[in-house]
């Protein structure tokens, strides 16, 4: 066949373009097929769990919250407790999210998007535990600013309305953040798929193209995303930790509190994602991916904030001693060798010194090390709660009015169901989205791929010469 | 009209490309590309993106939704305590910061869409899989009479294939 003459307009039409796979593609996608016999077993027992906790939950209805343990003088108990553990696990994603984005750590891509599906369950998972406290459950939306016949109003000074507002925000704006940043890899999913997930894929890819003018407006809205959400991290712990500062409970009343909850909050959300990444990564063999580099970064955010939270400790301890209250000094001093002293030991041993040995570069690489560890943090972590709410609420200002609380078996089969909940959740979503930013960890491999090119065509220049 | 396709493999390419097809005065310019590269898409469009008209416009909704919101409702429903005005700014602070990000956030998304033209579910002729793996697309519209120039400007920068898409 001879050439057309150039520049007619046929001599343009070339055969169909051949299809060139990307590699990331390929990795990060495989995760969504198939499933091991492991997958479908830990499917079924968190799904069993969760719904244990609805069994559990509907017997409580019926029966009353006094099944909880609920008597004087502690009526904040084990879900309270639930509830600031899970909200806290919920901040490590927007963190790594929005804080590193805008300090443009590139790290931050390969751990991203697990951590910010992370931070969405976490939320809908404590966000429960407000309704399940209550009791009477059906009427949680007393608590919002709606019209009703009474004309009678909320009462915005009281810090359960301020948690309100965090929390519809804070759950809001990381449902958002998650499926921005997931358009441009549905629309990669949608590509490749078929059957029903083409359909799911190409409704939910919302017809992205990678246009320029969607890309464009992609960068400023996570941009501005990241920017809102920043201050947001840092307002949600803070309002949390005033429901407790805010009342004149020993123990809880104190200003250190809202950065200590930050830190703590931090501290417990990083550990969440080491404890879910690295099984990920060894069972879907992601390491090209999430590499030591990045266990490594994570490790030094964890000593990082394990200090910050051991400081907070200590400084309550000094501040109680100092004030010379003797309410504050008793309180603290039955914190340590009164009925609760293995939850405190528990929270300073797993919180302020396990972490510590991170000062180890070698461990901070340690991937079995790592992962234990990461599993004493949550627990440290709940007790940290545990032991902030239950030992400030039995030993108040009057020493006939103080008690003793045991977890009743409702509280620890829903908080069971919780992580039942969670896990659930995260499964799925391991299933039908991209576990890691794939858009993101193409921007990078790009990135080198053009330096590489940069470098090879000095090398010819120099040849030349 | 007929429309051209170039593939590149790097960013700087496609952003050169585009930067001096603009110069010869191609203005029907699209691009694809499989992640977000600040330079191609400034090169298409070279004003900043809009979005951030509509961040603003939801964050101040959100903060005086919330100091208004708060304040009326506390003058509504009257509860005196110790003499004091019934509203209360430094609290009602904290509602108006967190309706501030709310309404910034859901704008800033809302912004996403209009301006990125989402949803769009009619597929451009030019879209093909490979831009969803690693390749770059710049697709011109030009008159018959301009298509040899376009070809070898394409060309010029290490394009890895041209096409035309439509005659």
């Amino acid at each position: 066949m001879t050439p057309p003459p150039a520049g007619s307009v046929a001599a343009m039409i070339r055969p169909a373009p051949r299809q060139k796979e990307s590699a990331t593609n390929r990795d990060i996608l495989a995760v969504m097929d198939g499933a091991p016999l492991g997958y479908w077993l830990l499917l079924l027992l968190s799904v069993s769990l969760m719904m244990l906790a609805g069994g559990i939950w509907v017997y409580q209805v019926y029966k009353g919250l006094g099944i909880a343990g609920y008597a004087h003088p502690i009526f904040w108990g084990v879900y309270i407790v639930t509830f600031v553990f899970w909200v806290g696990i919920a901040h490590a994603g927007t963190l790594i999210s929005a804080i590193l984005f805008l300090f443009r750590a590139k790290w931050r891509n390969a751990i991203n998007r697990g951590a910010e599906a992370m931070t969405v369950f976490a939320v809908l998972t404590a966000a429960q535990f407000l309704g399940i406290h209550v009791g009477r459950m059906w009427k949680s939306y007393f608590i919002l600013p709606y019209p009703n016949q009474r004309a009678l109003w909320v009462n915005f000074k009281s810090p359960l309305l301020w948690d309100t507002f965090a929390i519809t925000t804070y759950a809001t704006i990381s449902i958002l953040f998650l499926f921005v940043g997931l358009i441009p890899d549905i629309a990669i999913a949608r590509d490749r798929a078929t059957g029903w997930k083409k359909v799911l894929y190409t409704v939910l890819a919302l017809g992205w193209q990678g246009s320029s003018r969607q890309w464009k407006s992609h960068n400023r809205s996570v941009l501005h995303l990241s920017g809102l959400a920043t201050p947001l991290v840092l307002s949600v712990h803070s309002v949390v930790s005033w429901d407790f500062a805010v009342a004149i409970v020993p123990g809880w009343h104190t200003t250190i509190f809202a950065p200590y909850f930050v830190a703590g909050a931090i501290f417990s959300g990083f550990a969440m994602v080491l404890t879910l990444m690295i099984p990920i990564r060894r069972i879907y063999k992601l390491e090209a991916y999430i590499t030591d580099y990045h266990f490594e970064n994570m490790s030094r955010f964890i000593l990082l904030t394990s200090i910050i939270v051991g400081y907070a400790y200590a400084s309550e301890y000094f501040i109680a001693w100092y004030s010379g209250v003797e309410p504050e000094q008793t309180a603290f001093w039955l914190r340590a060798f009164g009925p609760y002293w293995i939850s405190t030991w528990i929270m300073i041993i797993c919180n302020g010194v396990l972490p510590q040995l991170l000062w180890f570069p070698k461990l901070r690489v340690n991937i079995p090390f790592l992962f234990v560890l990461s599993v004493f943090i949550n627990i440290g972590m709940w007790f940290e709660r545990y032991v902030i709410i239950i030992t400030g609420l039995s030993r108040e200002y009057n020493p006939a009015v103080w008690g003793v609380f045991v977890p009743s078996w409702p509280e620890m089969g829903i908080l069971a169901g919780s992580f039942g909940f969670f896990c659930t959740f995260f499964l799925i979503f391991l299933k039908l989205f991209p576990i890691v930013a794939i858009a993101e960890m193409k921007e990078i491999a790009i990135h080198e791929k053009a330096h590489a090119a940069d470098h090879s065509a000095d090398h010819t220049a120099q040849g030349a010469h | 009209m007929p429309t051209i396709m170039g593939i590149y493999e790097l960013p700087a390419q496609a952003a050169g490309v585009v930067t001096k097809l603009r110069g010869r005065g191609f203005t029907e310019i699209e691009t694809y590309a499989p992640a977000p590269f600040p330079e191609v898409d400034d090169a298409v469009i070279p004003k900043p993106s809009k979005v951030r008209l509509l961040t603003l416009i939801g964050g101040l909704t959100g903060v005086v939704t919330g100091y208004a919101m708060t304040v009326w409702m506390s003058n509504n429903w009257q509860i005196l305590v110790g003499g004091k005005p019934y509203a209360s700014i430094p609290p009602y602070t904290i509602i108006a910061f967190e309706l501030t990000i709310l309404f910034g956030g859901l704008l800033t998304v809302l912004g996403l869409f209009i301006y990125g033209g989402l949803p769009n579910f009619k597929s451009s002729k030019a879209y093909s899989p490979r831009f969803s793996a690693e390749d770059f697309g710049v697709v011109v519209e030009c008159q018959d009479r301009d298509v040899a120039e376009v070809d070898a400007l394409l060309r010029d920068f290490k394009a890895t294939e041209v096409t035309l898409v439509e005659a």
